[in-house]
């Protein structure tokens, strides 16, 4: 079987009990590693209304959020992690603007909730002892950096700051135009031993600008997040139900229905119930509470809400050994990409398996 | 009196398998209140629920319907749920 074919068998074929989809001593290894981190309960945090650089197409700097008063008093971060731990969350996503810029907030909150990841770009380094996962955004070379964020010799800076440091994951993120470019700049982080995970640019509400994806980009990006997984298996965190999930030609939303409060009504259990996107002046609100607010829902293919979407829908994978499978390698992608110290292991799927209930989209 | 016992073999092995799989301590099978909120005071999350459901379903031999499971929230709401599903 060609490593970018479809899986040709018929998933059809019959009704698999769960004893024997995971009968196979790999794939049981793998559920119960994974499995371990089911307790994880995310919510998402504004930490300051700044930003040392204004990209093209932020999220940050789209609808209200950006205009909430930041609340910079240590003693109200510290109150507010208590209570969430007190409502059950472990995991903390300390994102927008920019939260290098407020080193002492991330360190309270560290103090409080020590399982988190702080998504930045990179210029300025977060101390050490800020023990969180860091997502470093990278959106090109420095040519493309420069001209998308106004920022000179991004890249480099970005590789001097976080080369040795064992928090760090970059996050390569597509648009319709890097996409070629992800070879140079993975070839970069490779040569200084950085590893690295994919985006996808999805258009913030009313965007039509020249990073939104189309058809033709999408299968591009397929094209390119294989060949580097390919590549570099030691330093790529992705898998093929990666690269289908998030490049597919319809968005998230309408492969996995999406769980977040802003799309989903119910309260009952998950996210409805217990996600919160705080903004900085620590107030929240449900109509707006995703992962990356303000994205037009349509076109989300965003690797943060695809890592608790795709993880979520266990029960609609568990039905067959190959696309169970296929979703263990994308729960193992998650975790190594979010949790500070979790390994990822070798992938179970090395071919592309449509999201169930989903027709192929295409060959490749 | 058949179904109530039935029901409460269904309820003490539901119970079973809600303590294997989520690793519950300080409860067995009989002392599990099956009116307890499985979410508000045990604290499961929807993984967990899916786990378990998806155990259930091999014992039972039904299928669970995605956009059923994650409103069964008590052990008396999934025993009375396999029981329907059984009939």
């Amino acid at each position: 079987m060609g490593n970018q074919a479809f899986a040709s068998h018929n998933i059809q074929e019959k009704k698999w009990k769960f004893s024997e989809i995971i009968s196979d001593p790999e794939v049981l290894n793998r559920w119960e590693k994974t499995r371990k981190f089911f307790f994880l309960r995310e919510s998402t945090y504004d930490m300051s209304n700044r930003c040392n650089i204004r990209c093209e197409g932020c999220y940050y700097f789209e609808g209200e959020k950006q205009f909430a008063k930041e609340n910079q008093d240590p003693l109200s971060w510290s109150a507010l992690m208590k209570s969430e731990k007190e409502r059950g969350i472990t995991y903390v996503v300390l994102a927008g603007a920019e939260p290098s810029m407020v080193p002492d907030l991330l360190h309270t909150c560290f103090q409080e909730i020590p399982l988190g990841c702080i998504a930045t770009n990179g210029l300025k380094q977060i101390p050490r002892a800020i023990d969180y996962t860091v997502h470093i955004s990278v959106w090109g070379n420095d040519e493309t950096s420069f001209s998308i964020r106004k920022a000179k010799n991004m890249l480099k800076t970005q590789i001097e700051n976080y080369k040795n440091d064992p928090r760090a994951i970059f996050v390569y993120t597509f648009t319709r135009e890097n996409i070629d470019e992800v070879y140079e700049v993975a070839r970069m982080l490779v040569e200084n031993d950085c590893v690295l995970t994919f985006n996808m640019f999805s258009a913030p509400v009313g965007y039509e600008g020249h990073l939104r994806h189309t058809e033709e980009s999408l299968v591009h990006t397929r094209k390119a997040m294989l060949e580097l997984l390919e590549k570099y298996p030691e330093n790529v965190l992705f898998s093929h139900y990666n690269a289908v999930a998030h490049t597919h030609t319809k968005g998230l939303h309408e492969l996995y229905s999406c769980s977040y409060p802003r799309l989903n009504p119910s309260t009952d259990i998950g996210l409805g119930r217990s996600f919160r996107h705080y903004r900085a002046d620590l107030n929240w609100n449900r109509d707006m509470a995703c992962c990356v607010p303000d994205t037009d829902c349509a076109d989300c293919r965003h690797y943060a809400a695809g890592s608790a979407v795709v993880t979520a829908r266990l029960f609609r994978h568990a039905t067959h050994p190959e696309i169970f499978k296929a979703w263990l390698d994308y729960v193992d992608t998650y975790l190594s990409v979010w949790v500070r110290g979790y390994k990822k292991e070798a992938n179970l799927c090395n071919y592309l398996v449509p999201p169930p209930g989903i027709e192929p989209d295409r060959k490749i | 009196m058949t179904t109530v016992s039935a029901r409460k073999d269904i309820i003490i092995h539901v119970a079973t398998v809600m303590i294997e799989e989520l690793k519950l301590e300080d409860v067995t099978p009989e002392t599990f209140n099956p009116d307890i909120d499985l979410v508000d005071e045990i604290g499961i999350d929807s993984m967990d629920l899916a786990t378990v459901a998806l155990v259930l379903q091999d014992e039972y031999g039904m299928r669970f319907d995605e956009d059923d499971y994650p409103k069964l929230t008590t052990i008396r709401l999934i025993a009375e749920y396999i029981e329907k599903e059984l009939k």
